[in-house]
């Protein structure tokens, strides 16, 4: 299993569109993915659940990937997160 | 009869029986169902399933084609939160392990989910329960079986009544001679009323509880222009209204046959008539009109409803193609003017606290703090120039200082260098120029005109900041008046320390397309109006026939005048009391 810290960078947060970017590259991948928030864990293939998180600029997250293609995914999702999904800001 | 008002959203008037638009109950009680049929349940929420996916299919490529890519790209969340794991294990649970029937199971799911999103305190997330909620409706219909019966069974012209109407249930209206409508939720501004405008339906929203009072067959008429639902009027009303709507019609066709004729006055006098364009509403009968330009583009609504502020290229395509409909005729962009009434979902820290939000950080106040915002709608506007060959103007709004214009001006230098310095020219010179709305602009307009290159009267704010009234509080909103002597004197001062520079004036509020308004403020000197397309062609009539030297001398005689009553009769000379 791998855990990683995220921080969050795009100004606007994990709005309608970076979540739907999340969702998208975390179903791409067989492992279970798990994104948390101080206390609040969801599945990073629910957009409900990531945008339950309702995580803001500069928040930190916890992500867990566990599974056989574990460490392709948190590298995919880390590079979403550090792209700032290709916002501009 | 009776009478409930409402909001009007599309004019018009639609006479007919009223048709009700069947509603899935939304509050069901838990329905159990046999051991030996959670089986056919779990069948019946998974073709669910299946046939809300390929709805939302089809009317997210329709709204891509049909009105552009905003709506389309909301279908897309839906199609998401329809393929959500959560949605769809919570459900099958309940069926599986508490003997739900699917209606009942995914009804609790969506409350529960919808709680979660209650607690959030962020109004952009927070406001996701609407569309689950929506994606739900979707989902029970189908279990319901399809609404297509309803609609293959209308068979006659008929106003429909809706507690809510879809998107994709507007769109399908007119082949279903559906001539009006009327419910219950919604605003001047839902995607609903905007879909109505372009379809040239006429529509009421708002009501409240239209949904309740009218029955099947009754017969009903939808007054779109002023927002009223009559049921079962009686027969004096009813052929007041009958007379009403053949007026409309002709008034329309007659007004057709002065599209092509210049926009003077009756003594010689060329007003430049321009309209205030908006992408959402275009229609073949807006493009038919022949205009001296676009007076006033509002950019705000590409930054309401959405989760962030559109990029670059988004902007681009939007003004590109808006551009493209002028030729070669001027086309006046507004920077996006957020805040006050017009609040975007995203999260913007500079909103939060703003006790009194039309004295707060709207319009360029906002842009000068966010300057992200600014340049990315600036580089848009550029770029639109580089590409056609119409004058584009762009106006900031809220200005209220000097240093304020030289900022956007500077930012505006610098992104023209960057172009330059890759090799990329407006094809015409970019103008710059205000929005003349709040008092001290006005007042010590002198000292700000040289920074810019014309300016724009916004005659709603003026007003409102003026006689200090807030249009939107029942309480004083009848204190908010056109006629003030302090309106007229402001707009005289305006005009006059513009034309001293040789600047042109234009005015793009409600004021210009008033017609008891337009003597005045066509005698004030104004030489551009700008009116949205459906009041075109009714101002251009109303010009030509009006006589400038009398204008002129009325608006002189009202800068004299000491009180509004004073002023309206200067402007309704003939007024018949008894009407």
């Amino acid at each position: 299993m791998i855990t990683q810290e995220i921080k969050i960078t795009n100004r606007l947060g994990l709005h309608a569109r970076p979540a739907a970017m999340l969702v998208q590259t975390a179903s791409n991948f067989s492992c279970e993915i798990k994104i948390s928030k101080e206390a609040v864990q969801v599945n990073a293939k629910s957009i409900m659940g990531v945008l339950m998180l309702a995580a803001e600029y500069g928040s930190s997250l916890q992500l867990q990937c566990n599974g056989p293609d574990e460490v392709q995914a948190a590298q995919a999702i880390v590079a979403l997160f550090e792209n700032k999904f290709n916002e501009d800001y | 009869m009776f009478v409930m008002k409402g909001i009007a959203a599309s004019p018009g008037v639609a006479i007919g029986p009223a048709l009700l638009l069947p509603t899935s109950d939304f509050a069901i009680s838990n329905q159990y169902v046999e051991a030996t049929q959670v089986k056919q349940e779990i069948v019946k929420f998974q073709q669910a399933l299946t046939k809300a996916l390929q709805d939302l299919d089809a009317s997210e490529q329709k709204l891509r084609q049909s009105i552009g890519p905003e709506y389309a790209n909301l279908m897309s969340m839906h199609k998401m939160i329809l393929q959500d794991p959560m949605l769809k294990d919570a459900t099958l649970s309940k069926i599986k392990n508490e003997h739900l029937s699917a209606q009942s199971a995914i009804f609790l799911t969506l409350k529960d989910l919808a709680g979660v999103f209650d607690k959030i305190e962020d109004k952009f997330f927070k406001e996701r329960r609407n569309d689950i909620f929506d994606v739900g409706k979707r989902l029970i219909n189908h279990l319901d079986g399809d609404k297509s019966s309803f609609w293959q069974s209308i068979r006659q012209p008929s106003v429909l009544i809706a507690r809510d109407l879809y998107p994709s249930d507007t769109l399908r209206l007119p082949e279903h001679q559906i001539i009006g409508f009327c419910t219950d939720f919604g605003g001047k501004t839902s995607h609903t009323a905007i879909l109505a405008q372009s379809l040239r339906l006429c529509a009421v929203v708002g009501l409240s509880n239209a949904y309740r009072q009218v029955q099947n067959g009754d017969t009903v008429i939808a007054d779109g222009e002023n927002g009223l639902l009559i049921i079962n009027p009686d027969r004096y009303t009813l052929s007041k209204y009958k007379k009403i709507q053949r007026e409309l019609k002709r008034t329309e066709s007659l007004l057709k046959t002065i599209n092509h004729l210049p926009t003077v006055t009756a003594d010689g006098r060329a007003i430049k008539l321009m309209v205030n364009f908006d992408p959402r509403t275009d229609s073949k009968e807006n493009k038919k009109l022949i205009t001296d330009g676009l007076g006033l583009l509002r950019t705000e609504y590409l930054f309401m409803n959405v989760p962030q502020p559109p990029t670059e290229e988004e902007q681009y395509q939007t003004y590109l193609a808006t551009a493209k409909k002028f030729d070669m005729r001027p086309v006046t962009i507004r920077l996006a003017d957020l805040g006050a009434d017009k609040q975007p979902d995203f999260p913007l820290d500079e909103f939060d606290k703003d006790e009194n939000p039309f004295m707060g950080c709207r319009g360029i106040r906002l842009f000068l703090k966010v300057p992200e915002l600014m340049y990315t709608q600036l580089r848009a506007i550029v770029r639109t120039a580089c590409e056609v060959p119409a004058q584009i103007k762009i106006m900031v709004p809220m200005v209220s200082s000097l240093e304020e214009m030289r900022h956007v001006r500077a930012a505006l230098n610098e992104i023209l260098a960057e172009f330059e310095a890759n090799g990329k020219k407006p094809i015409n010179k970019i103008a710059l120029g205000a929005m003349i709305e709040v008092p001290s602009a006005a007042i010590a307009l002198d000292g700000m005109i040289s920074e810019m290159d014309f300016i724009s009267i916004g005659t709603n704010d003026l007003i409102q900041y003026l006689v200090a009234v807030d249009r939107i509080n029942p309480e004083v909103a009848h204190m908010y008046d056109p006629c003030h002597p302090a309106v007229v004197r402001t707009l005289h001062q305006i005009i006059q320390t513009a034309h001293q520079r040789h600047k042109s004036v234009s005015i793009c509020g409600e004021m210009a397309s008033d017609e008891k308004m337009i003597p005045m403020v066509l005698g004030l000197g104004t030489d551009v109006l700008s009116v949205p397309p459906r009041m075109f062609l009714r101002v251009k009539n109303r010009i030509r026939n009006l006589n400038f030297e009398a204008c002129a001398d009325m608006a002189q005689a009202a800068l004299l005048a000491g009180n509004s009553e004073d002023i309206r009769k200067l402007i309704e000379p003939n007024t018949d009391e008894d009407s």
